[in-house]
């Protein structure tokens, strides 16, 4: 490989952690509320709201059920006026956001329903208000295995930022695209796959770190 | 210091209601222990969570220190239940939080700082006798450790009522037993009063100074928990009361051929049964003095209930028909409960 090429391999990676953890970090401020309304909107749960919760729900699944790169294509609107432009690294952040922040919602729900609803109802039992349970009980208590799904979703926005080269965005899973695929260099291809292969091990084995480092149900 | 009036509890449901506490009417002094026993389901859970409003009652009023519960609103219920404290069978702690934070808890949610709930917490761990342990985790402790420290987080906010939940049911009968001890000790210490459901009748005799019986979602009996166990009305307590009683009779008297009536030189045979201090008194000698008869002790049993001994004792009077039937006539005069079981020929 030329030193340009190394360069260009090296740039691509930054943008790719670029995109990938900024719309991570975005769709994690965006998905945590929106799981944590609906675990506690669910019936039998401390604030109790079907109508807020069927809404909630069904906008989360739609979101979740239209393919990324259909979804990338049918927001570029919103982009435009987000970022300025629907073109480059930044741009694709707002698609990818997008699309985390419904599967970050429910990897929370599911996180938050397994708290043993025992916990909960001492807490009542002491009076906390919901907003304490909310901040004192159910984040704390989940939070090892809030992390573990975090994980699961910067792993696919790993994934999903390949297709944000359709959009200009840049990143390894362009650069694989363009040199790799289409002007056939094998070089380039593998070294790219290998660097992305990399990267998810890395962030998988540190979030397991995390998770278990947070676990106190287990000493 | 807690009143139930005409409390009643109905869930709702299109596979038909199910009447989980029928009207109930219950009191329960300051600084006393009341037990409410109960088979699984019979509603003692239900009552529980109707005292401090995790279950809202569908009718009826819950008084608390003489404030209504049923009226308030949210903030104000919040405000009332830091006043009473709750212990559960699974313990419930904190899993994220160590031992001192869990105890800290219910103070950081009334708002306290640092130091006061220092202050708070220092001595409940001395209470509870986990000073050494304030920096463990739950998933460190065993289960009598996890329950104290449920203790310790209950009374932080210096509840005047305690409310148990099957607390000592995921225990040993050692641990148990210690977890009974500290209950006691608060009970007095703090003038607490303490409300506790189990169904372990163990518990209940160890500490119970009244007790109510629940079963299908009503109470069947209540009253002092002495009288309730030495003298059973319903059916219900009779078989709960059975166990620790030992009201049943011994294989070998269960095995006699008895009769009703006196026969020629048949024995007698009577069950005795004494509370508390009848049992000094020299009767089975009295009656041998007084009376010409011979008296054979068959069985003897001795149940505490709290700190009232309850003995039983099953003898067999031999000698003339006379002195029999005068030596049953003297034991009827006794303070004690006597029962023929039958003649032995």
């Amino acid at each position: 490989m030329s030193p340009d090429m190394i360069d260009l391999l090296i740039k691509s990676f930054w943008e790719t952690c670029y995109m990938v953890f900024a719309s991570a970090a975005l769709a994690t401020a965006i998905g945590m509320p929106l799981g944590v309304i609906l675990t506690v909107t669910r019936k039998d749960h401390i604030l109790p709201n079907a109508a807020i919760n069927s809404v909630l729900g069904a906008v989360v699944n739609a979101a979740r059920s239209t393919p990324f790169i259909i979804l990338m294509v049918a927001i570029i609107p919103v982009t435009r006026m987000i970022v300025g432009s629907s073109i480059g690294t930044t741009a694709a952040i707002v698609p990818l956001t997008i699309s985390a922040a419904p599967f970050i919602a429910r990897i929370i729900e599911s996180s938050l329903l397994e708290i043993n609803p025992g916990i909960i109802e001492a807490a009542q039992a002491m009076g906390a208000s919901p907003m304490q349970i909310i901040t004192k009980v159910l984040l704390p208590e989940a939070l090892h295995s809030i992390v573990l799904g975090v994980t699961l979703a910067i792993i696919s926005l790993i994934g999903y930022s390949a297709m944000a080269g359709a959009l200009g965005g840049g990143g390894l899973g362009d650069l694989a695209i363009r040199y790799g695929y289409q002007r056939f260099q094998m070089d380039v291809m593998i070294v790219t796959v290998i660097v992305l292969i990399v990267m998810v091990q890395v962030m998988q084995s540190f979030g397991d770190w995390m998770s278990k480092k947070l676990n106190k149900n287990k000493l | 210091m807690i009143e139930l009036v005409n409390v009643e509890k109905t869930y709702y449901s299109k596979a038909g209601d199910i009447h989980a506490l029928k009207t109930t009417n219950l009191s329960i002094n300051a600084g006393e222990i009341f037990g409410i026993i109960g088979l699984s389901g019979a509603g003692k859970s239900t009552l529980v969570r109707c005292i401090n409003m995790l279950e809202r009652p569908t009718a009826g009023k819950v008084y608390v220190d003489g404030a209504e519960l049923t009226s308030m609103n949210k903030t104000e219920l919040n405000k009332t239940r830091q006043g009473i404290g709750m212990i559960f069978q699974h313990f419930n702690l904190l899993a994220s939080r160590t031992v001192y934070d869990n105890i800290a808890f219910p103070l950081e949610i009334q708002g306290l700082s640092k130091d006061e709930i220092d202050k708070r917490v220092r001595p409940l761990l001395e209470l509870v006798q986990l000073e050494t342990r304030a920096n463990y985790y739950p998933s460190q402790l065993s289960g009598g450790q996890k329950q104290r420290v449920g203790i310790a987080r209950a009374l932080a906010s210096n509840p005047k009522v305690l409310l148990c939940d099957e607390a000592t049911s995921a225990l040993d009968p050692q641990t148990t037993k210690s977890i009974l001890d500290l209950l006691k000790d608060i009970n007095k210490k703090m003038q607490l009063t303490i409300v506790l459901i189990t169904h372990q009748m163990e518990v209940v005799t160890e500490i119970c100074d009244r007790v109510a019986v629940i079963d299908n979602g009503e109470i069947i009996e209540q009253g002092n928990m002495v009288e309730v166990f030495t003298n059973p009305q319903h059916e219900t307590t009779k078989e709960f009361t059975k166990s620790v009683m030992n009201a049943e009779l011994p294989e070998i008297i269960k095995n006699m051929h008895l009769t009703e009536k006196y026969v020629e030189n048949s024995k007698l045979i009577v069950r005795i049964s004494f509370l508390g201090n009848s049992a000094g008194e020299p009767i089975v000698s009295g009656m041998v003095k007084k009376f010409d008869v011979d008296v054979s002790i068959l069985f003897g049993n001795i149940a505490q209930l709290k700190d009232v001994p309850f003995g039983t004792l099953i003898i067999e009077i031999s000698g003339t028909h006379e002195g029999i039937d005068s030596a049953l006539e003297y034991l009827h005069n006794q303070n004690l409960k006597t029962e023929v079981i039958g003649y032995e020929s």
